[in-house]
């Protein structure tokens, strides 16, 4: 996970810098009074366990917060369309989600192309030819880095337009899973555009399809090859990332690693395989994945390998001996990628990996601490379908359609990415490319697209973003979007008409609070809060008293502003 | 590309010229007393990816050099600034050997966890929540410190970085980057904002106590706001993300608001191939970060604030002492450690060598550990932090402890 800042990462940071000190120049005004802390210092320790109850929501709410990127105006009514009782309507609501063709998804496909994104339909060797092989500027030049990083700039635009515009939410949702899953920093060296075809060629198409498919894929794509070393790893010294990555995060995961203890003393099950990995196995994977690299010799000077950006088995570099792992033979002069393949059969198949992934996928649709019985029907899905085509598929209706997930509303906190875009969603904002400022303030949360350096991805329990930083840039994207701030050189903008979307009639605080607080929550708020909602769209006047058309105009979005901020908004 | 955030347009349009002349005003308006803390500010850095201790540290002289010079054919560093007859310096960090010299900084050789485990995330996990081998409580060490000494002041504790798990669930330490970046964005209507805001957040979930936080923090930090900081002493920050970092907590710390502790992340370490290659060196770039952002760091606070200085410099695991064929190193276990401040018994290499002969090595492969980080800490913690509950910190440890003389 070596990573190099590049320079064009540099300049993105210090233009950055320089805009946002600008900004907060001119930001506040106030505020120099400092009394005893809000937060209680008495108690400075959280209990985990704490939480304010949430009320229960109707099952379309839930459904819809937790399988779509946030609630679009008219999605809950499409969702009581689906049938004459709720379990009919989410049943069906899965079954069309979980069957991307199914939907008519025309609207957001005029909408990206209209976008004009110039390098997304390259296939994986015209971006390596096009963007790396052959890139016609000078590398001293800012224009190199420019058309060397542009498919990666695009496919982060293109990500959060989906996110936001595709009816095919629960397939962006899993594109989002595995991309953090099988993590590849955006930064990585030599082959920042090909996670174009990385994300659409390996993740994408497999995220409701096999997982022994979809890992091999990964093994074998140059993006991970390149971000995990494993494009120089041969047998004079082999190189341990991948394959440590490998079992620890991709497959077994770190609770099956039993640490650095001899391979002949950990337990066996039925089949003769270990119950869980030691370094040893590492070490041996690795020698095993020997020779796996890219075919990327730009500047010829390696006789037998080419510069097409493809994945090559090179077999001079390969470890031809035998190997052990987890406690399975592995012998000598096999054919060609056999050893490597022999491993990936080992992990895609052992319950330990079943366990792994299940795990994440309920933390991910469940809750940060989902229960046991959940993950185990998960787990024995991938494994009674392991050889299907459509395991994962079947792996997540195994988790959407359990009792614990009808029971689980308020176990997730939105991360920055889904808060931010659900905002987009339920404002009905408008735009065809996202403004540059957008990407920022993502970086400010935490959570900039593919951003995650570490192998890991970004982490999906709400201890990890319940910071200030992050929860202030929260709420500055909700001002930033409200007040149509976003826009750039370039022309990008995001465009949000909150006036216009409310009706005529509606002219008092507390009914344009109420009409706004059911709008975006889809649901009541608290007597305290739902005052102090009503309090920012009264200002001066009374709050049942129809307020002029210049305050309403003036105040209007600062009330949306803070039921956007609010943490009934963050819950899922 | 991120050129522009929010354009110059609508920033003249939010900033009138009401609101520039107050902006200079603010300075000089600091409305809270200064708050007391009658202890060392600890910083905590956290090298992310595990660093490798055998070229920052290396062996000089002796069968040791021999070793590590047959082992690492293509990567070891040679120039190295001398530390002692037996280790010298990666001359990247000649930054720091200055402060060295001066006994102001000291290092640790051999030094790191006494669990089995070469994953990043198993070890950094163990660091910070300061319970090797186990991951079930729900606290980091800073947490259980500050929760043992008692808080007095409106802020404990920074992170630069997000919420590091040595602060899990310590709901009083407040992140941010920059102070000029922390900064509520509105539309003229901010004390309405913020008004609603205290009402929304009044709760005990993680959420509404972090919002509520987040409030504080603002009013805290909003006297720096206006970017207009000047280092003490000619101190000149590198404008890397470490450096603007280490100048935030500069900033934090001299806020005089009671600041206990920082941590600060610094990633990129994980040099699993060509470690030396490129300019000067990939790790070479890394550790003159780090060695001149911390020599900044030092000379900005030698305007009195030294004397209640302890930095540590951490890792999660050193990297093998063989190299690979990728011209990089592995994980590995032994580490060394940094420790840096005005109370440093610098100039020294604390610990014991188990040396680097085979049957010397940890698994016949990494530097063995002979030193328990938590050595260093409760040490720390002991003398400069006065909390001398090394068991509060660190359950099941202080049978163990038995301070090297690295701190006064």
């Amino acid at each position: 996970m070596k990573t190099k800042f590049s320079r064009r990462d540099f300049l993105k940071l210090s233009t950055a810098v320089a805009a946002a000190s600008a900004l907060a120049a001119c930001a506040p005004n106030n505020e120099n009074e400092i009394g005893l802390p809000f937060e209680s210092p008495e108690n400075p320790v959280i209990n985990p366990e704490a939480q304010t109850p949430l009320p229960p929501v109707p099952l379309a709410i839930l459904a819809l917060n937790r399988l779509t990127f946030g609630i679009r105006p008219g999605d809950v009514d499409l969702f009581n369309s689906l049938g004459t009782n709720d379990d009919e309507r989410f049943i069906n609501f899965v079954t069309q989600q979980l069957n991307p063709d199914s939907i008519d998804d025309s609207e957001f496909e005029s909408r990206y192309n209209a976008a004009g994104f110039e390098t997304l339909h390259k296939t994986h060797e015209q971006l390596y030819y096009d963007h790396i092989a052959n890139n016609q500027y000078d590398s001293n030049n800012e224009a190199y880095w420019d058309w060397y990083s542009k498919p990666a700039y695009e496919l982060v635009d293109a990500t959060l337009l989906r996110a936001v515009y595709s009816k095919k939410q629960i397939e962006e949702i899993l594109a989002d899973f595995w991309h953090n899953h099988f993590n590849v920093y955006f930064w990585q060296d030599d082959g920042v555009p090909l996670l174009v075809s990385y994300n659409r060629d390996v993740l994408r198409k497999h995220a409701l399809g096999n997982f022994r498919q979809m890992l091999e894929g990964v093994a074998t794509h140059p993006s991970m090859l390149y971000y995990l070393n494993q494009n120089n790893s041969n047998d004079a010294g082999p190189n341990e990332n991948f394959a440590r990555e490998l079992f620890e995060l991709h497959t077994l995961g770190a609770e099956n690693y039993l640490g650095v203890r001899d391979p002949n003393t950990i337990p066996k099950d039925a089949n003769g395989i270990s119950i869980g990995y030691v370094d040893n196995d590492v070490y041996e994977s690795a020698r095993a994945f020997t020779g796996w690299r890219v075919d990327d010799d730009i500047y010829e000077y390696e006789n037998e390998i080419g510069k097409t950006g493809n994945f090559v088995y090179y077999k001079p570099w390969h470890d031809r001996f035998n190997k052990l792992v987890l406690g399975k033979y592995i012998p000598s002069d096999q054919p060609d990628m056999q050893d490597g393949r022999d491993v990936l059969d080992l992990l895609a198949y052992h319950p330990g990996t079943a366990r792994h992934i299940a795990r994440k996928l309920c933390k991910r649709f469940i809750s940060d601490v989902p229960p046991d019985s959940v993950i185990q029907a998960a787990a024995n899905t991938f494994i009674e379908f392991r050889s299907a085509p459509d395991q994962l598929k079947r792996v997540v209706e195994t988790i959407l359609l359990s009792a614990e997930f009808k029971q689980s509303w308020g176990g997730k906190v939105k991360r920055p990415f889904e808060a931010v875009v659900s905002m987009m969603r339920v404002l009905n904002s408008e735009s065809n490319r996202i403004p540059s400022g957008f990407h920022w303030m993502l970086s400010q949360m935490g959570q900039g697209l593919f951003e995650r350096r570490s192998p890991d991805g970004y982490p999906d329990s709400r201890e990890a973003w319940a910071n200030s930083m992050s929860l202030l840039y929260r709420w500055n994207a909700a001002v930033a979007l409200t007040e149509n701030w976003m826009d750039d050189e370039q022309g990008n903008i995001i465009r949000t008409d909150v006036y216009s979307q409310t009706p005529a009639e509606i002219r008092t605080a507390t009914t344009l609070a109420d009409f706004w607080i059911s709008r975006i929550l889809n649901q009541s708020l608290s007597e305290t809060s739902r005052n102090a909602v009503i309090q920012v769209m009264a200002q001066e006047y009374g709050w049942d008293e129809t307020l002029p058309e210049d305050h309403v105009q003036r105040v209007l979005s600062a009330m949306v502003e803070v039921i956007l901020m609010s943490p009934e908004f963050q819950w899922k | 590309m991120p050129k522009t955030i929010i354009p110059r347009r609508q920033f003249l349009q939010g900033c009138s010229a009401a609101i520039a002349e107050m902006v200079g005003a603010r300075l000089t308006n600091l409305a809270f007393a200064k708050q007391d803390n009658p202890y060392d500010i600890l910083v905590v850095v956290f090298l992310r990816g595990g660093w490798d201790a055998l070229n920052v540290v290396a062996p000089i002289a002796g069968d040791d050099r021999g070793f590590y010079e047959k082992a690492r054919p293509d990567i070891k560093i040679s120039d190295l600034l001398p530390l002692s007859d037996q280790f010298g310096l990666h001359p990247a960090m000649r930054p720091l050997y200055d402060l060295y010299q001066q006994g102001k900084a000291g290092v640790v050789h051999a030094v790191g966890l006494n669990v089995d485990t070469r994953s990043h995330f198993d070890a950094q996990e163990y660091i910070e929540l300061g319970t090797p081998g186990s991951k079930s409580v729900a606290s980091g060490w800073i947490t259980r410190h500050l929760q043992k000494v008692g808080i007095s002041s409106i802020l404990p504790a920074l992170s630069t970085s997000g919420q590091p798990t040595s602060l899990l669930n310590f709901v009083p330490t407040v992140s941010l980057s920059t102070p000029e970046e922390f900064s509520l964005w509105d539309n003229g209507l901010r004390d309405s904002h913020i008004n609603a805001l205290k009402q929304l957040y009044q709760g005990d979930s993680i959420l509404h106590r972090a919002g509520a936080r987040t409030l504080d923090a603002l009013s805290i930090v909003s006297p720096l706001s206006d970017g207009g900081y000047q280092p003490a002493n000619g101190a000149k920050y590198n404008d890397d993300e470490f450096g603007r970092q280490l100048k935030t907590v500069a900033q934090m710390i001299k806020l005089e608001a009671g600041l206990r502790v920082a941590t600060v992340d610094f990633g990129g370490w994980d040099t699993h191939e060509y470690q030396n290659d490129g300019n000067g060196g990939y790790m070479a770039d890394l550790l003159n970060s780090l060695a001149s952002g911390l020599a900044n760091f030092y000379l900005d606070l030698d305007s009195g604030y030294t004397d209640r200085l302890s930095l540590v410099v951490v890792s999660e695991f050193g990297r093998r002492l063989v190299q690979n064929d990728s011209y990089g190193t592995d994980h590995g276990h032994g580490n060394v450690m940094f420790t840096l401040g005005g109370n440093v018994n610098g100039g020294q290499v604390f610990g014991t060598w188990p040396g680097l002969n085979n049957d010397q090595l940890y698994d016949h492969a990494d530097l063995a550990v002979t030193t328990d980080y938590r050595q260093i800490l409760s040490e720390l913690l002991s003398k400069r932090m006065g909390n001398n509950d090394v068991e509060a910190v660190f359950p099941g440890f202080s049978g163990s402890y038995n301070p090297l003389g690295i701190f006064r």
